[in-house]
């Protein structure tokens, strides 16, 4: 599904190397764990794959399902069906929630070639699913984002996801400001979208969301590609160990 | 050509130095005597009459030029303590000079809606003289879709007497020259107003929004909110003027103006001024001039919407706050349709 073959990206007007060939197949069905040192580049990774301005990327190649994800502008992507979940997520002031994620479901249909989905069949959905993230209904009716806590606003990002039902979820340090209850919440919900046609990144810099979110695969990445792999039990030996180890 | 005994304001003049009206109006244009017919629209109980001119009660040059070109003057009188079921409607203000006085009896409340939308190539001078008498309200809605080539001054002077109520909503899409000037004088204690407006502006517009509230009883409350938005090569302007006398204690004054630059060529000026003197009030003004929010537009991009969508719903988002305050849901709702219109358009 996603294939990143020896990407290298700078920022600063190309002046700053951040990632330095990195290569990484995340197959359809699996759930990858980008850990790291703070400063790695994780972050830098979820932006590259979205699309956002200045992050350059002077050398590989990102497909989707064989198509150019670095071709695309990030709407384009995101129709092609690739979600972050940003680390900080945006407030949005005067765009009621509902409105927001209305557009943007529709918006990616019409560029998929859809069918848009009718206004009662949406707010359909959008209760339901907001009942089963334990999110107060009014809170879908305020400024996306505007007021609310940390923990409201992940959780915020995994109604979104669970509304746009990407192929490709990408979930830059979802875990920071969520306690233990709604740890398990979110944890819950991208759960619940593990199937086969889907595939995941999921960037943490500790491994407490590895216990409820199981991954196929862990991944270090540090000095500007990836450093070592491993499976589920990986996660906990970089827990102990921390990173120093591929640091230097 | 027709004699000018009154100069157009320049650059020299402060109060029009970002709207120089003698460049903007050509010789044969500015004194035109072929004013159209004004078009006032009243509901049952409402009187208008026209009457022989009376000379302006103040020095603004464009209002002596409309007292001297208009030939008439239309009179609008709301009775003291009636509330119309219908709005007032001034419409037909596309060519030339116009002079209207409205006064609203003690205790009146009235809903007032003017339409600016000029000919092209045409100047329009109109000056409004709107009287608030005691405990009177009056909602007003300016909406000004003047051609790109229209030259538009429109100003108005408010007297507001005790506990009185102004509520003036505006949209503006600017013109050559537009400028909407507004001046109340606060004349009885506890006097309120809403002064809110949005600008649009794409092209080579020009849009003024000049106020000047000058308060001198106790207890008045104001609320001043523009936004605008500038696209092209376009040029805002906002001046506003709170002048607070020493009896007027315990005012209580608002004044925002907040500005998006679509296009690294357009230009905004701003001037927010308070003149305070007395010592019991609380006054406040701010002034932001910015560009739409680059993380905000990412993160609607990264969520499916196009550039230019998120744009368009980011600027509505901005702008729309100022109609918050305009209780005829009917009403803000066209605006809003007009101001999505040209979000869309641009």
């Amino acid at each position: 599904m996603l294939k990143i073959n020896n990407l290298h990206v700078s920022v600063d007007e190309g002046q700053k190397p951040i990632l330095t060939g990195l290569s990484l197949d995340v197959p359809k069905g699996e759930v990858h764990a980008i850990m790291g040192p703070n400063g790695a580049g994780k972050s830098t990774l979820s932006y590259v794959l979205t699309g956002r301005d200045g992050y350059e990327v002077t050398d590989g190649t990102v497909t989707l399902d064989g198509k150019d994800l670095l071709d695309m502008e990030p709407e384009e992507r995101a129709a092609a069906g690739v979600f972050l979940s940003f680390q900080y997520p945006l407030e949005i002031p005067g765009v009621p929630t509902m409105t927001f994620l209305k557009t943007a479901l529709n918006a990616q249909r019409r560029a998929r070639g859809e069918e848009e989905m009718k206004a009662p069949e949406f707010l359909k959905k959008a209760r339901a699913l907001a009942a089963e993230l334990k999110m107060k209904p009014e809170m879908l009716k305020r400024p996306l984002n505007v007021g609310f806590s940390g923990g409201e606003k992940k959780r915020m990002e995994i109604f979104q996801m669970m509304m746009l039902e990407p192929n490709l979820i990408v979930m830059d340090e979802t875990d920071s400001g969520l306690d233990v209850d709604a740890l398990r919440i979110v944890a819950d919900g991208v759960n619940k979208l593990r199937s086969p046609d889907r595939g995941m990144l999921i960037i943490t810099h500790y491994q407490r969301l590895l216990d409820y979110i199981v991954p196929d695969s862990v991944h270090v990445l540090a000095k500007g590609g990836i450093a070592a792999s491993g499976d589920a039990d990986f996660a906990k030996k970089l827990e102990s160990e921390g990173y120093d180890a591929y640091a230097t | 050509m027709t004699h000018m005994p009154h100069k157009l304001p320049t650059r020299r003049d402060e109060a029009w130095k970002w709207s120089d009206v003698s460049r903007a109006v050509s010789d044969d244009t500015r004194g035109s005597e072929t004013a159209s017919p004004v078009q006032v629209f009243v509901p049952t109980g409402v009187t208008v009459v026209q009457t022989a001119l009376t000379t302006a009660a103040n020095d603004v040059p464009l209002s002596k030029l409309a007292t001297e070109f208009a030939g008439q003057s239309w009179d609008i009188n709301v009775p003291a303590g009636f509330t119309p079921d219908e709005v007032i409607q001034i419409e037909g203000l596309t060519q030339g000079h116009a002079q209207i006085t409205l006064t609203l009896g003690k205790g009146a409340r009235a809903s007032l809606v003017e339409h600016y939308d000029g000919q092209a190539g045409s100047f329009c001078n109109s000056h409004l003289n709107i009287k608030l008498g005691e405990g009177a309200v009056l909602d007003r809605v300016i909406v000004q879709t003047d051609p790109d080539d229209c030259v538009r001054i429109a100003t108005t002077n408010v007297t507001a007497w005790a506990k009185s109520e102004l509520r003036q909503h505006t949209l503006a899409f600017g013109g050559k020259l537009t400028r909407l000037e507004t001046r109340l004088a606060g004349m009885g204690e506890a006097v309120k107003a809403t002064i809110n407006a949005a600008y649009l502006l794409d092209g080579k517009r020009h849009c003024d929004m000049t106020s000047y509230i000058d308060l001198a009883c106790p207890d008045g409350h104001i609320r001043q909110a523009v936004k605008g938005v500038t696209a092209d090569k376009s040029r805002g302007v906002f001046q506003g003027k709170f002048h607070v006398r020493r009896p007027a204690q315990q005012t209580d004054a608002e004044m925002r103006h907040d500005a998006i630059m679509l296009s690294d060529l357009s230009e905004i000026r701003s001037k927010p001024e308070l003149e305070i003197y007395a010592d019991d009030v609380a006054c406040a003004h701010g002034n932001t001039i910015g560009a739409l929010d680059d993380s905000a537009l990412f993160y609607m991009r990264q969520r499916g919407i196009p550039l230019a969508e998120a744009k368009a719903l980011l600027t509505e988002a901005f702008l729309a706050s100022v109609f918050d305050t305009l209780e005829d849901e009917v009403m803000r709702e066209s605006l809003l349709d007009k101001l999505r219109g040209w979000l869309a358009r641009s």
